[in-house]
């Protein structure tokens, strides 16, 4: 059985006295140490896709499983501690906190999955020289340029060993080659310590380097087994081979 | 608490340094009215206590009699006859020394011989500095007196050094013999103020030669029942306990008045603390959202933000401690005042800093500082993670909310209403009724907002879009925009209430002046504390008689006696020359000519306020249904001279002279009950076609030699009008506190609103907007919401000052007060709202004028 399940999955946002329908009958399944890359136009429903996923918000219908655990189910405190032992987070915008050092902007993770202190700051510092920035643990984020911040993103993504990373567009806000190098650096971790990566993105390098793509098109989230072959450009890919 | 968690906070509270310190400020401004308030009251109750214990000893009863005190042939008969030795002969009273800056002593009078057992300072082998050679001075030396050794030294003064004591219209001689050393710190408080005499020197002092003021007694009840069933008609036996209750209830209203009040201020404050806290949690509301991403628990982040506002709290708490101990010796000053005032005799030297005062100031701050805390705690738990971090989602919550708001603050209202209206019992309930009602209003604050701000966007239309943008910024930040104009406008409510209830006051008494003055000259001997009966020359009548141009003289004899129903009650007898004015009635069985004939026939009037604290029902006129009988009232036993009698109630008299009430008889029927042939003072009548001033020169030279104070109808008044607003002082002061309180809250909530509007400052900045427009456009923000505050006030404070005149002042000191509506007290609020309002928008518009365009757009 898939390690991540999305069954008959619906989300619908009130707009007024109307109804706008984000996601349809969503079905999708992702593999254990999968990388998967979700494209679509602004607006198209992908942040609410990993939104749901995260257990940040709950369906309006339909059924979302992590493992054994169907976290659509879940109380709002039970699916917080599940995020906290389960998933990594990289935003566009990076998203660090701060009031807090590099180093304890990492640790956070895992103090708050419950590793000791010591555990903590160790798992940490390894962390920091994976991305290259151990001699910057003192530093407060500000100090940081945007690659840098990211860099440090991913290693609290990664810190508490959640099995699933969720990135938001994590290159958007970099230029190309800064946001390549952050790519491979994500990409190269989540394999080797054999994450299931689900990312958003518009960039179709990007997309190329994912082991499948999807694209939410109208509430629905279609396949695009060569990932290569799609143009999150224009748009015009057929999208004949839906899942399931 | 996880520590990263934690360090979160710490830091952030280091990086909004101006923010925190509000919080800090609020907290202790807060903390520091109410310690200060408590402080004052425990000193002034400590003091009493000690004074009492020092004076009362190990006593366990006293036998009292009336005014002229007991027949020393009973102590005689008690001991001899009875053989019971457990009793102690005491006479006392007060007088003015001249050598101790005129302080008031409490004269003690006492057989050293019989003390030992009751108390014991006062035995010659536990004073190690009265040495034996000063105790025979004592009962050899005519006029010798034993003083504290603190207060000797206090004054520069030694043994056998002369004391000039005076005692009412009289000045006596004494002679320091010795001094008194206490043990310790608590004997030596409670020595203070005291002077120390025998029996027979307190009688010619007082000139009670033949009486005592009281026996006291130690004796288990069975024996005191005997005793008592032996005593001669006219002499009554009470537990010791009973005369310092009765006065310390004295004051229990007045300092009740003064803790709702400080702790009104403390409310104000926890405005303060809400709007400090809630602009903190929209401020982090960004990384709030990232944290709940990253898995903390909403539980966790309510946690954090309150364990935030608890140790902010207790710093405050810790330094409003220190501010109430400062301004403690300033209240405790003012305090004391008014107890000497209008209830008794006290000196309280310095601020007894006691720890439950603390305890109670201390958990009080943080107790508000979390209670201010925890709805937006609750925000801030309910943050959603990062897909809603703008503050537009609170701000839609809050609109969506206000109708369940409004609802709530209509539904406090209507308790506030039930409390103040139909719970009768207690002035507490009243004070919750208006707490209640006051939150009830500020719950429709939002609401309210939004209608002026809809009729303020109408009225600035003429200016353009900085005109409707002005009114729109109010309402789009309504969660603090709205918690600022509550706080203003409970605090200039506050000001209205207060200010429309003295001056309410004050032209009522005034006016009961008018009608109650209506000798021209008053002579009466110096007084010194409210609760002496001063007595004075009965042949100065006689003297005043005789000058040229006074057509008559009245008398008084004002003294307490004991009634079995009431305990001791004040008593004004008055020569029956003249009709009293229907007007000082507030319940009258007739008219006021017959009403007269009744008191000259052996009725009482009593006053208003004794009617309310012995809580006997006045007839009410308005509701009385027209028959010819006129309404019950009860009677009033009092214990006379020749037993107990009872006396009818002929009418209800207005007085505001003080809280405890008293009875008014004529001058014949008290001296037909009791053997007491002194007067207390006089009021002369001058001739229609005589000179008022030149009357007034006369009566005083012929008073010459005897100190009595002769004043005009006009100087008493002032007299009168002066001690009332010196009474008024500290709530004068609180209502300061309050406004300042609630200026910054107006300052902390416009800056909040500057800060979180950077970016979209800059953007006005970068489409072309100038400074001065963008000054014009915060001013216009700030007017709005001063004149929203100031408008709003005006119901609530007039509410409140209702409240305030016809509920708690008549429930804590039944006082009737004529409502004044003191028009210009509204137009001020609404000036002074607006003022401090505007005020509050100088320092956001030096920040704009500093701020760099480019930079606020960056801005997050």
């Amino acid at each position: 059985m898939s390690y991540i399940r999305f069954v008959q999955v619906s989300k619908t946002f009130k707009e007024g006295e109307r109804e706008r329908a984000v996601l349809a009958d969503v079905d999708a399944a992702f593999e254990l140490g999968e990388f998967i890359a979700i494209v679509g136009r602004s607006g198209s429903g992908k942040s609410t896709l990993l939104n749901l996923l995260a257990g940040l918000d709950l369906p309006t219908r339909g059924d979302i499983w992590i493992g054994d655990t169907r976290i659509s189910a879940l109380s709002d405190r039970a699916r917080t501690i599940f995020r906290r032992n389960h998933i990594g987070f990289v935003f566009q915008f990076f998203n660090l906190i701060p009031t807090l050092t590099v180093c304890e902007n990492v640790l956070l993770t895992a103090e708050l999955s419950g590793m000791s202190d010591r555990d903590a700051r160790a798992q940490a510092e390894h962390m920091l020289d994976e991305v290259g920035l151990l001699d910057r643990a003192k530093s407060f984020t500000d100090k940081l340029s945007g690659g840098e911040q990211q860099r440090v993103a991913i290693a609290r993504a990664l810190c508490a060993n959640p099995p699933v990373i969720l990135a938001d567009e994590p290159t958007g806000n970099l230029d190309v080659d800064t946001g390549m190098s952050v790519m491979n650096l994500l990409t190269r971790l989540s394999r080797e310590r054999g994450k299931t990566l689900v990312m958003v993105t518009h960039s179709v390098e990007i997309a190329a380097m994912a082991d499948r793509v999807f694209r939410l098109d109208y509430g629905k989230l279609l396949v695009q087994r060569a990932a290569s072959a799609v143009d999150v450009g224009r748009w015009t890919v057929d999208v004949g081979q839906a899942v399931p | 608490m996880n520590l990263t968690l934690l360090k979160t906070g710490v830091r952030d509270a280091l990086r909004r340094p101006w923010l925190t310190l509000l919080l800090v400020l609020s907290v202790a401004l807060g903390v520091g009215v109410v310690v200060a308030i408590d402080l004052a009251n425990d000193s002034a109750a400590r003091a009493f206590n000690l004074s009492t214990e020092a004076v009362v000893g190990k006593a366990t009863h006293q036998i009292i009699g009336g005014p002229r005190g007991v027949d020393e042939s009973v102590y005689r008969t008690l001991r001899v006859q009875y053989g019971y030795r457990l009793s102690a002969p005491i006479v006392d009273g007060y007088v003015g020394a001249r050598e101790l800056n005129n302080q008031t002593l409490h004269v003690l009078g006492v057989d050293l011989f019989a003390e030992a057992p009751f108390r014991s300072y006062l035995a010659p082998q536990s004073n190690a500095n009265a040495s034996l050679d000063s105790f025979a001075q004592f009962f050899t030396t005519r006029g010798a007196a034993l003083i504290s050794a603190d207060s000797a030294a206090r004054f520069g003064l030694k043994v056998g050094d002369p004391l000039t004591l005076r005692v009412d219209t009289r000045e006596h001689q004494a002679i320091i013999v010795g001094l008194l050393q206490a043990p310790n710190d608590v004997s030596s408080r409670a020595l203070e103020g005291l002077l120390l005499t025998d029996i027979a020197s307190a009688q010619e002092l007082f000139d009670m030669q033949g009486h005592l003021s009281r026996i006291d007694l130690i004796a288990t009840p069975e024996i005191a029942q005997q005793i008592s069933a032996q005593l001669p008609d006219g002499l009554s036996l009470v537990p010791a306990s009973e005369q310092a209750n009765t006065v310390t209830q004295l004051t229990a209203a007045f300092q009740l008045n003064l803790t709702a009040f400080s702790l009104l201020a403390l409310m104000v404050g926890m405005f303060l603390i809400y709007n400090t806290v809630m602009f903190n949690v929209v401020q982090r509301r960004y990384v709030l959202g990232i944290m709940r991403c990253l898995g903390v628990t909403g539980g966790q982040i309510f946690a954090l933000i309150l364990l935030e506002a608890a140790v902010l709290g207790t710093i405050g708490a810790i330094l409003g401690i220190g501010v109430g101990i400062v301004l403690g010796r300033f209240t405790v000053q003012l305090v004391t005042q008014t107890i000497n005032d209008l209830y008794f005799s006290l000196s309280v030297r310095s601020v007894e800093v006691q720890a439950p005062t603390l305890v109670k100031g201390m958990l009080l701050g943080i107790v508000a500082a979390l209670i201010a805390a925890a709805i937006p705690a609750s925000e801030a738990a309910n943050v959603p993670a990062v897909t809603a971090l703008q503050r537009s989602d609170l701000e839609d919550r809050v609109r969506r909310g206000l109708p369940s708001l409004t609802r709530i603050g209509v539904l406090l209202f209507i308790i506030g209403a039930y409390l103040i209206v139909f719970v009768q019992s207690t002035v507490i309930a009243s004070f919750v009724g208006l707490f209640v009602g006051l939150f009830g209003i500020v719950f429709c604050v939002p609401l309210l907002t939004v209608w002026f701000m809809r009729v303020g966007a109408r009225a600035l239309a003429p200016l353009g879009l900085l005109g409707r943008m002005a009114a729109r910024t109010v309402t789009g930040a309504l969660s603090r925009t709205s918690i600022a104009i509550a706080a203003l406008m409970i605090a200039v409510s506050v000001t209205i209430g207060v200010t429309v209830m003295i001056a309410s006051f004050r032209s009522t008494v005034s006016n009961w002046l008018d009608q109650t003055l209506i000798a021209d000259i008053y002579i009466a001997p110096p007084q010194t504390s409210a609760s002496r009966t001063l007595t004075m020359d009965a042949s100065l009548p006689e003297r005043a008689r005789q000058v040229a141009g006074v057509s008559s003289v009245e008398v008084y004899r004002n003294v307490t006696v004991a009634s079995p129903d009431f305990g001791p009650v004040r008593l004004s007898a008055v020569t029956s020359s003249r009709t009293r004015s229907s007007r000082v009635y507030r319940y009258a069985s007739g008219t006021a000519d017959e009403v007269w004939r009744q008191v000259e026939n052996g009725a009482l009037i009593i006053t208003e306020p004794f009617a309310n604290r012995h809580h006997i029902q006045i007839p009410n006129p308005i509701f009385q249904l027209p028959t010819n009988q006129p309404a019950n009232l009860p009677t009033v036993t009092l214990l006379t001279d020749h037993g107990a009698q009872t006396f009818r109630i002929a009418a209800v008299s207005y007085d505001y002279s003080s809280d405890q009430g008293s009875l008014l008889m004529t001058l014949d029927v008290y001296r037909r009950f009791w053997n007491d042939p002194d007067i207390s003072s006089m009021a002369v009548y001058v001739a229609p076609n005589a000179n008022v001033n030149q009357v007034e020169d006369a009566v005083r030279a012929a008073l010459s030699g005897s100190i009595v104070n002769v004043q005009s109808n006009k100087a008493l008044r002032e007299t009168a009008l002066v001690i009332f607003d010196r009474t008024f002082a500290i709530t004068a002061a609180l209502r300061v506190i309050a406004v300042v309180v609630a200026f910054i809250g107006v300052l902390s909530a416009l800056m909040a609103l500057q800060l979180e509007r950077t970016r979209e400052l800059g953007t006005l900045r970068a489409a072309g907007m100038t400074l001065p427009q963008l000054w014009r456009l915060t001013l216009l923000e700030t007017g709005l919401m001063g004149a929203t505050a100031g408008l709003l006030s005006i119901p609530t404070g007039l509410l409140m000052s209702l409240v305030l005149i016809y509920v708690i002042n008549l429930r804590s000191f039944g006082w009737t007060i004529f409502f004044q509506p003191v028009p210009e007290v509204y137009v001020e609020a609404l000036l002074v709202s607006i003022c401090a309002a505007l005020l509050a928008a100088i320092y956001p518009m030096q920040r704009l004028a500093h701020m760099e365009v480019a930079v606020a757009l960056r801005s997050e």
